[in-house]
């Protein structure tokens, strides 16, 4: 489970998020929705522990900042950051080391296999195109093995196979139990992904939507219902 | 902690296998390290010929180290900017179930390995240049790798991982320490023109007991004293107080809580450090590391020109935009060349009868200090639309490079008038050499385009230079020998012309070659 309370982190006099609450149960996904500065990315930063904030953030009823907590989270950045002199194994391994995953060399191959990644292992970081960086990226957020994931714009820079790949991953996640909260201006991929929603506008959660209460209409028709922008 | 060792054995390890691949960064390597070497052995050599090869002479050097190391670690650990990450530190690292302190740490092993071998050269040259028995040579490489690496650690976890310090108060010391250094600057110039610039006035600088009384900085001094001078109450108190102060640091730093609050501000410095990275790989000379984002000055104008001419009026608007307009670090530059040669050579010139040649080599010198200088023009090659404007390719390298001409005319005007009328060259020459000086320049950018075209990114930015170099020199070498021999054998007035009129044919052809990089994207190599 993903626990956000209170949530607020101003940078200056600018307020990026304001007293922000939200949560999604274990083995649900929750889509994070909003228009460009609405406070989204502050939000993923936040919970990742990229930010300073106020207010508290747990992690499978963890402090988001533990040991503990982060041991069972896995983060997919939307700008994905190699490092340049490891290769795309190296990177899978460092992961494994650093989170303790009981992840075994052929889960690994089928995860790479799965994302058409299996011949780019000696790769280094900064050979990859952005598209095989996001494929790195989500491997080694999967190699982790984990209890709550958090994807920012994951599909940018996929190709259509992988996008394709990654939605049958999330709802084996999903399936699993595990909590993922996505953030995404794509709608209509993460359409049938969701089981709750929550829209942001100047850094307030201005409406939320579980998969029952929406009864059938589509993400964007409620996505504009909320923001007051027009359906084109 | 074995994930981030592993993380830094494997970087290590893939980053000298690509260096060893590549031909250009192997040579940069062996050229850097034989560089050190001979750096080392002329400063051992510099210390002899100035005689400060004794213990004196090497406290001296340790006491402003002291001095300048323990404040300016300080200032770089509180403005949280004294490590390298990098962005897949964000990625990858601060994301992970690793204590926050333990990333801090290992991430400083740069730092780390840098302090040892300093450390290391100063125990030989103590021993070998300065004449200090091997234990206390010793002592001397302990006490900096181990005992002010200690400190420095701890003041960098202590500044990193406190958040309660405020941010204002923390900018207010750094102010201060800087206030601090230049007056110490000062005071150390004013008591050498006071007591004269001799090695008896600075060792009695170096004897002054209100130096080792300086709380940290002053009782690290008084432990360099006790090793190489020996005992007396004063350094023996101080150090003592050294001691505890390192002891107290490091037992402060184990302590201090770290939930990650600083991977804020090391993320920021991991991007725009990525950003700096970047553009000096570009080959674009970066001064700081600010990381503030650049302010523009709001202008309500229309772009005018048609096809090319566009690009110019584009550029035009963007420097309107700026805060100084065409002018910027290297007019500071310029002026500060002006000042110095109109004044420090103005007498010889004058007396040499021949103001207009020093002008000349003037020009020359500058136009090759300057070499490192790029403009927007850069940035133009870099965009697609530069290539689907529909004119052709030496119109639109000339649209794209004009700009660059101007500021270059407006630089060889504040560089060449004031000397010029301070050396009492006449106008007709000081015009010759405002010119000489523009085409120099576009004959540097035009080549550069032309290096870039033959190299690609074989030989990357150096390379490129290093040909871009070759060529320029050995062109205007040739019509530069000419020049000077008529100018010898025939007339002296007509080196200018001949200069001026050799090197504009030369751009002109250069420009006409390098016109091709501007035809398609795709580059030759």
């Amino acid at each position: 489970m993903l626990e956000i309370q209170g949530l607020s982190k101003t940078y200056g006099n600018n307020v990026a998020v304001d007293n922000v609450s939200f949560s999604v149960p274990d083995g649900q996904v929750g889509i994070l929705l909003g228009p460009n500065g609405a406070g989204k990315s502050t939000i993923i930063k936040s919970i990742a522990g990229l930010l300073r904030y106020k207010g508290a953030i747990r992690i499978q009823g963890l402090p988001a900042r533990s040991m503990d907590a982060k041991k069972v989270f896995a983060y997919v950045p939307e700008i994905p950051n190699m490092f340049d002199a490891l290769t795309v194994r190296e990177h899978i391994e460092y992961i494994r080391m650093a989170y303790s995953s009981d992840i075994t060399d052929e889960e690994v191959d089928e995860i790479l296999r799965e994302f058409e990644m299996e011949d780019k292992q000696e790769k280094l970081g900064n050979e990859l195109s952005k598209g095989m960086m996001q494929k790195v990226s989500i491997c080694c957020a999967l190699a982790v093995k984990p209890r709550v994931i958090l994807l920012d714009e994951p599909m940018v820079g996929l190709d259509p196979a992988a996008i394709k790949k990654l939605k049958e991953i999330v709802l084996d996640l999903r399936n699993k139990g595990v909590t993922v909260l996505i953030s995404t201006h794509m709608l209509e991929m993460v359409e049938e992904l969701w089981d709750i929603m929550f829209v942001m506008e100047k850094g307030h959660i201005v409406g939320s939507y579980t998969k029952k209460d929406a009864e059938g209409r589509d993400l964007d028709e409620l996505f504009f219902a909320m923001t007051g922008g027009e359906k084109e | 902690m074995k994930a981030l060792i592993y993380l830094t054995k494997r970087s290590f390890i893939n980053n000298l296998k690509r260096a060893v691949r590549k031909p250009s960064t192997l040579i940069a390597m062996i050229f850097g390290i034989v560089y050190g070497i001979f750096v080392v052995f002329g400063l051992g050599t510099l210390v002899v010929s100035v005689h400060i090869d004794s213990a004196n002479g090497l406290l001296a050097i340790l006491a402003v180290w002291s001095i300048y190391s323990v404040l300016g670690n300080f200032m770089m650990y509180s403005s949280r900017k004294g490590i390298i990450f990098r962005p897949g530190h964000a990625h990858f690292v601060f994301t992970a179930p690793l204590n926050p302190k333990l990333v801090l740490i290992s991430s400083a092993w740069m730092n780390y390995v840098l302090s040892l071998v300093i450390w290391l050269v100063v125990g030989i040259a103590a021993f070998t240049v300065f004449g200090i028995q091997p234990l206390r040579a010793l002592l001397i490489v302990f006490m900096g790798c181990v005992l002010e690496l200690a400190l420095e650690v701890a003041v960098m976890v202590f500044l990193y991982t406190n958040d309660n310090i405020p941010e204002k108060l923390m900018k207010g010391i750094r102010m201060a320490i800087k206030v601090f250094l230049i007056a110490f600057a000062l005071g150390i110039v004013l008591y050498f023109r006071t007591n004269g610039l001799t090695l008896e006035s600075a060792w009695n600088l170096l004897d002054l007991p209100a130096l080792q009384i300086i709380p940290v900085i002053g009782w690290q001094i008084a432990v360099y004293r006790l090793i190489l001078l020996g005992p007396t109450v004063l350094n023996i108190v101080c150090s003592i107080l050294y001691l505890a102060v390192v002891a107290v640091s490091v037992i402060a730093a184990v302590r201090m809580k770290c939930d990650g609050g600083y991977y804020e501000d090391a993320a920021k410095f991991a991007d725009d450090y990525a950003d700096i990275k970047n553009r000096q790989k570009n080959g674009e000379m970066v001064f700081s590391l600010s990381g503030k984002k650049r302010s523009f000055r709001r202008v309500r104008e229309k772009i005018s020109g048609r096809g090319a001419q566009a690009i110019f009026h584009r550029q035009l608007l963007e420097y309107k935009k700026e805060r100084f307009f065409f002018f910027d670090k290297f007019t500071l530059v310029a002026i500060v060349i002006a000042f110095v040669f109109s004044y420090g050579l103005s007498d010889a010139a004058v007396e040499s009868g021949a103001g207009q040649l020093f002008l000349l080599g003037v020009v020359a010198y500058v136009s090759l200090v300057m070499s490192g200088y790029l403009g927007k023009w850069e940035n133009e090659l870099k965009n697609p639309y530069l290539f689907l404007v529909p004119d052709t390719p030496l119109r639109k390298m000339w649209y794209a490079t004009l700009t660059e001409h101007i500021k270059a005319f407006i630089n060889a005007c504040i560089i060449c008038i004031p000397i010029g009328i301070f050396w009492h060259v006449p106008v007709i020459e000081i015009i010759f050499c405002i010119l000489i000086y523009v085409v120099i320049q576009a004959d540097r950018l035009y080549t550069t385009v032309l290096a870039q075209c033959l190299l690609g990114d074989v030989f990357g930015k150096t390379g490129q230079n290093v040909l871009r170099m070759f060529i320029q020199m050995a062109l205007l070498g040739v019509g530069a020998g000419a020049a000077v021999m008529i100018g010898v054998f025939i007339n002296i007035d007509f080196i200018f012309p001949i200069v001026l009129i050799y090197s504009m044919m030369v751009t002109v052809a250069m420009g006409i070659l390098a016109s091709l990089r501007f035809d398609t994207m795709e580059q030759l190599v």
